[in-house]
């Protein structure tokens, strides 16, 4: 059981949003559709909602067919980047709306809201209205208000896309806390890779309509299928023929391995607890190596220096594609 | 004192200020204001015996009962329609909507006669498009309620739209996705979230419509016709009492007109100011909310 997506294709005049893509995503787990802008993650999202309809392919849910069903018939929560909030209404009617459209009696309705409230923080603030809420706040409003029908599965579009960046590390968290509670089959979007490897269970990367890769986030950290997979689930830096991530290249001063690529020291810069040392090698390649204060001390670089780069042992390497493009 | 603190506020130089408030206030004066005062103080002349004596002569009050129901089911028109065209223009794409939009600005654009005119060609019974057919069962439009009421629909048309429309623009479909989501379907959504949020532009447009409609006179008068005084609404009669030197009633029912008209402007005034713009400080505040969380 869980929510299988096959061959869907979707177009917007000539843009190719989701190209035949087939996925199947596992029941009672968050998952996390990451990739960037434009890739066509959020339009995946919307086809498995109903708002939008796939040219070709099914959506099944929870073994029920519901490629052709309208959005309101498929029990799924949607949580929208705006929050998309009943703006007329107070915090505890915008809850209550499921509820009241299939006509639940009054009494489970109030007690079903005060629960919600009560689990999203907002219990003193159910006769306000939602333009007296903070950002955060409506966002968790929007989710009591998705949770409320009790959802098949909760989707969640970019959801703290609109929020800063404090308010959405909190969000974050407590998004994981409030799955591990409520186990609800969960699908969020997000173009942030720390979000996504940080909360998921589960990771797919799409880009140009097509998924790139599935798999737990160690997976996709330790083993990307290409690069770009892993350019994307943080910084890299190409290093002779291999794309590399830069905390993973061994620096030395003296021509040590066999395989080391030597070069100059151009530009050494200090963030914080970070050292970035950009390397000229000797081929012409531009080389970022990333270390601690520390260690960059106690090897003694400076702007100038002759160094010997290799990739670390045991490092994440993929081959660098001919004209890919960076993230 | 006045003038300091607000050459303080205002960047203009306190002498062209000044200047351009008398013209704006001359210019409203000479314009508006003397000429609708003249009409209140001939009204009241010789005091309030000859109003009372106009409104008693039974041309009078039937012209009066006559425009406003007509003006009232041309405003029930356009809300209906007014409503459900915006709701087209906006939520829906298809083939010819930016003829359509251009369409609805028409009456705004062309002389009320010309529409009384061009209803007349369509439903007159002796050689109209449709007249001749619906006079055959009994139906008379033109020279009849239904073709007044008709002209001041087609008058008043683009009120309610032009003041839907922006509102649901800035609404957005998020909303209403929302409730799809929550398993609201579309009369639901419609009621429950939509129109709530569109409420105030629809009164408003409603009460402007009314105004309109109110004093129409030139599209009414031609499918008016003169069947002996049946179907001369309040400014045709104006009109009719002041050629026939009968002014104290031309100014009885002119005042009667403005003032209706001043009601729906006050009405519109308390309105504005106090949910319009809380609205807008709502959207704003949901800018900034975007920013600060």
């Amino acid at each position: 059981m869980s929510i299988d997506v096959s061959g869907v294709t979707k177009k917007f005049g000539d843009f190719v949003a989701l190209d035949d893509v087939t996925v199947s995503l596992p029941t009672g787990q968050l998952t996390a559709l990451l990739g960037p802008s434009g890739g066509g993650k959020s339009t995946l999202l919307r086809i498995i909602a109903g708002l939008d309809s796939a040219d070709t392919g099914s959506v099944t849910i929870e073994g029920r067919e519901a490629t052709n069903l309208p959005a309101r018939k498929r029990n799924v929560g949607f949580v929208f980047q705006h929050y998309a909030v009943f703006k007329h209404m107070s915090v505890a009617k915008n809850v209550a709306f499921g509820l009241e459209i299939r006509k639940r009696p009054r009494k489970e309705i109030d007690k079903r809201v005060a629960e919600l409230l009560e689990l999203v923080h907002l219990s003193q603030f159910r006769d306000r209205m939602p333009s007296q809420l903070s950002g955060g706040q409506r966002q968790r409003m929007a989710l009591a208000r998705a949770l409320a029908v009790e959802p098949t599965v909760l989707l969640l579009d970019e959801p703290f896309g609109a929020l800063d960046a404090k308010v959405r590390k909190e969000l974050r968290d407590w998004l994981r806390r409030l799955h591990d509670e409520v186990h609800t089959t969960t699908i969020f979007v997000t173009h942030d890779q720390e979000e996504a490897l940080e909360v998921a269970d589960e990771i797919v990367v799409i880009n140009d309509g097509r998924v790139e890769q599935i798999g737990a986030p160690d997976t996709l950290y330790d083993a990307p299928a290409n690069d770009f997979v892993m350019r994307f689930l943080g910084e890299t830096t190409d290093l002779g023929d291999r794309t590399v991530r830069p905390h993973d290249i061994d620096v030395s001063l003296s021509p040590g391995d066999l395989g080391a690529v030597s070069g100059t020291v151009t530009r050494i810069l200090r963030v914080g607890f970070e050292v970035r040392v950009n390397v000229l090698t000797d081929g012409g390649q531009e080389v970022l190596v990333t270390m601690t204060k520390t260690l960059a001390r106690s090897l003694g670089i400076e702007e100038g220096a002759k160094v010997w780069l290799t990739a670390a042992k045991g490092a994440t390497t993929v081959p660098v594609m001919p004209a890919s493009v960076a993230v | 004192m006045a003038s300091t603190s607000s050459s303080m506020v205002g960047s203009g130089s306190p002498v062209l200020k000044w200047v351009l408030r008398l013209a704006v206030v001359g210019y409203l004066f000479f314009l508006v204001g003397w000429p609708s005062a003249l009409i209140v103080r001939r009204t009241f002349e010789g005091g309030t015996q000859a109003f009372s004596d106009a409104l008693h002569d039974p041309d009078v009050t039937h012209a009066l009962q006559l425009s406003v129901t007509v003006a009232l089911v041309a405003v029930v028109i356009n809300l209906l329609f007014g409503v459900g065209m915006s709701l087209l223009l906006v939520r829906y794409e298809f083939p010819g909507k930016r003829a359509l939009s251009a369409l609805i600005d028409l009456p705004l654009a062309v002389s009320p006669i010309v529409v009384g005119l061009a209803l007349v060609l369509v439903y007159n019974p002796r050689y109209g498009w449709f007249g001749e057919g619906l006079d055959a069962h009994g139906i008379q439009i033109i020279f009849a309620k239904p073709g007044m009421i008709m002209a001041t629909t087609f008058v008043a048309l683009p009120l309610v739209i032009r003041e839907v429309v922006p509102v649901l623009e800035d609404m957005g479909d998020d909303q209403e996705q929302a409730a799809n989501s929550l398993g609201a379907n579309g009369w639901q959504t419609f009621w429950r979230v939509t129109l709530p949020g569109i409420k105030w532009a629809v009164v408003y447009g409603v009460v402007l419509s009314l105004a309109r409609s109110l004093g129409e006179f030139g599209a009414v008068k031609v499918v008016a016709g003169n069947v002996s005084g049946e179907t001369t609404t309040a400014p045709v009669l104006v009109q009719q009492k002041y050629q026939n030197f009968e002014q104290q009633t031309a100014y009885a029912v002119s005042f009667m007109l403005v003032a209706a008209a001043v009601v729906c402007l006050i009405v519109v005034a308390l309105l504005r100011p106090s949910e319009h713009s809380q609205s807008r400080r709502l959207a704003k505040n949901d800018a900034a909310a975007k920013e600060i969380p």
